[in-house]
This record gives structure tokens, sequence and C-alpha cells, in this order.
């Protein structure tokens, strides 16, 4: 894996959250009279489903990397051994239960969304 | 009375005799005038033979006298007592992150390690010239505030990246070093220099936290040129090999 791709992965997946944001800011602040029925009818929109999907697969990724970095940085031998030994000679051990349950996580949550889009 | 001692608090340890190291409190005659905080600690080790530091040149040119002064890196022989006093109180501590071997010695290895990754050396294979390989003086230009690194330490281990992974994040002092010789018109392995950066650890561990930059005793700006090899790395392959050709 290159550190460039993780590098612009993170940049533009942070731009396109953005993008999200004020996407759906646009609805909330220039619709007036927000109800359930225009709210869903929003959502219902291909574009919106699309782009929502998009979204979350997204920031599914992004927080996938920022998880990443901060295992790779503290769920080691050298700073896990700041605390204990033991904690520090299990380091690998306790890394990789960690990653294990994020990307679980990451996998549900967004299996959930898709499903709550697109159904 | 009080004023006129100064109270220092010195990081001990000899592995042969303790268990742990400690804090040990000197009070000290405040000098008359203002001393480099090497000159304290020759005073210390006056009165105390075991005292252990490194230090050479005495003149902020040899960078082995880097250490924790009052919370921040810096060069004890060029560092004045009276720009880190804080009210009569000084407290010295080894350079954090790397082993101590002893006292304010710390074991260098992993620092040198990561310098010697970035292969510190100009590497061009055409037949040299009869003299010398010349540069413009633009090119010339461009490896100032690189070269004068003198390895101190002092920003890699001030680094919290390089805290954390010494052996995979090469570090604000060789990567200062490594875009001195991307930078130089000379040196001919500008893409292969590139190729050995490109995985996620030596250059991209990098979170500008900026520490680096504000501690260099000799004022030079490490995270400038980590921006500078990102950049470089981001750039298209092609125009890289061409500047190795020409
Ligand atoms: S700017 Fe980069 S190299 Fe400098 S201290 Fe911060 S993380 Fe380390
Ligand atoms: S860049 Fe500055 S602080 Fe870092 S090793 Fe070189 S001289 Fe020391
Ligand atoms: S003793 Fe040489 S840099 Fe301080």
């Amino acid at each position: 894996m290159r550190g460039s791709i993780i590098w612009y992965t993170q940049r533009y997946s942070a731009l396109l959250l953005l993008c999200y944001v004020i996407y759906i800011s646009n609805f909330i602040f220039f619709k007036d009279n927000i109800t359930y029925f225009t709210w869903s009818n929003f959502f219902l929109s291909f574009q919106a489903r699309l782009f929502t999907s998009l979204i979350f697969l997204t920031l599914v990724l992004h927080a996938f990397i920022g998880l990443w970095t901060v295992g790779t940085d503290y769920l080691i031998d050298r700073t896990l051994g700041f605390l204990s030994f033991a904690l520090s000679r299990h380091a690998n051990l306790i890394r990789n239960i960690y990653f294990f349950i994020f990307t679980l996580f990451g996998i549900v949550y967004l299996t959930f969304i898709l499903y709550i889009i697109w159904t | 009375m009080f004023e006129n001692k100064l109270e220092v608090s010195l990081y001990r340890y000899n592995p042969e005799e303790d268990k742990f190291p400690y804090m040990k409190k000197y009070s000290i005659d405040k000098p008359s005038k203002d001393i480099m905080v090497l000159d304290l600690l020759n005073l210390l080790k006056e009165d105390d033979q075991s005292i252990s530091y490194r230090r050479s040149c005495r003149e902020g040119v040899c960078g082995s006298d880097g250490m924790n002064i009052n919370g921040k890196n810096g060069l004890a022989c060029i560092t004045p007592l009276s720009s880190v006093l804080k009210k009569n109180k000084i407290e010295l501590r080894p350079l954090p992150g790397l082993p101590v071997i002893r006292d304010l010695v710390v074991d260098m290895s992993e620092f040198y390690a990561q310098y010697e990754k970035i292969k510190p050396f100009l590497q061009n294979e055409t037949t040299a010239p009869e003299q010398e390989r010349l540069q413009s003086p633009e090119d010339r230009d461009k490896l100032d505030g690189l070269y004068e690194c003198i390895l101190c330490a002092c920003c890699s281990t001030s680094c919290p990246s390089f805290w954390w992974n010494p052996d995979k994040f090469v570090g604000p002092a060789a990567l200062l070093q490594a875009y001195r010789f991307l930078a130089d018109s000379r040196d001919l392995k500008t893409s292969q220099r590139l190729e050995d950066l490109s995985d996620p650890f030596s250059v991209y561990r990098c979170h500008g936290i900026m520490n680096c930059v504000n501690v260099c005793p000799k004022g030079l700006n490490p995270n400038k040129a980590i921006g500078e090899i990102k950049s470089m790395l981001h750039k298209n392959k092609k125009d890289i090999i061409a500047s190795d050709i020409n």
C-alpha cells in the first residue's frame, strides 16, 4: 500500500463529507416548512439515496484510516509499555482485536445504513 | 537569601545501581553572570562526578548535548540559563523517547538507523569530472536550510510520531536530510529515493504537529522539507525520472 493513496483518500473523503453537509444544510435551510413528507420525499429520490450511500461508504473509509492510524500509534508494544509490561507483551493481539472490532462495527453500520436507505 | 540559590532537578539513572530512574535535586549558588546550561552541568559535575552527559564542542556545532531543558529539547551549550529558568528552577532530562543509557546519555541507535536508511550521500554513477561536479548558484541555494543540520536529534525526539514508531517513521531529522539529497541537482537517484519513502509510515506518519520546527537549535524547518517530499511523491513520476536524466 502506498502512503499517498491513504493520504489522498483521507483528504478527498473529507471534502466529499463537506459537500454532503452542504447538500443537506441546503435542503434544511432553504426549504421552508419541512415536514415528514418533504423530508422523506427528499430521501426517496434516487439522487439523494445514491449520494447518501456513497457518503456513508466514504465515512466508514475515512474513519477506518483514522482508527488504523490511532491503533498503529497507540496500541503497539512501545506505547502500551508506558502502562504496563503485560499489556506491552500482548500489543499485537490487542491491536488486532481493536482492528477486528472496528472493522466489524463498520461493516454492520454500513449494512444497516444501506438497508435503511434502499428498502 | 533564596534568590541566590538555583534549584536543579536532574534526571538520574544508573542501570547498574538503580532499579528505576529518579529526579535528584541539587541546590547551587546562582552564578553571578548568565551562563549556559552546559556550564551549569559542569558546575554540578565538579561536586558530583557521577553525573553523566555528552558534550564536545560546547558551541552548538557537534550536536552531542541535546537534552530536555525545562520541558523543551535544546542544546545545553547554547541555551542561556536566563532563557529557561523558571522561578530559579531548572529541570534537566534526557531526550525523550530514546532508551536511556545513563543519566542524560541516550542510545541514539534508532535515530541513526533512520539516518542510514535515507542514504545520506550523493548518488551519481556518471563518470566523475576531473575536478568536481558543478552546480548552478540557484541549484546550490536549494540546499540552504537543509545541509546545516547537526543531527542533534532534538527534533526527532520531540516528535510524537517518532516516539511511537521510531523503527518505521523516518523522523524529522532524517527526512530533512532525505530532502537535502532529493533537492540536490547532482544526485541522480531521486526516483529511487522517493520510492523508498512511499510507504504509509516513512513520511506519511508526519501529522504536521510542528514540534520539530519549534525546537531545532539551528532554526531549521523539517516540517517544510517533509511537505516538499510529500509534493514530490504526489508529482508525476515521469517528471521526476526526467529530472534525474537531465
Ligand atoms: S511536523 Fe511531523 S516530523 Fe515534525 S514533529 Fe510534527 S509529526 Fe513530527
Ligand atoms: S533538524 Fe535541527 S533539531 Fe533536527 S537534528 Fe537537525 S539540527 Fe537537530
Ligand atoms: S557540545 Fe557540541 S553542540 Fe553542544
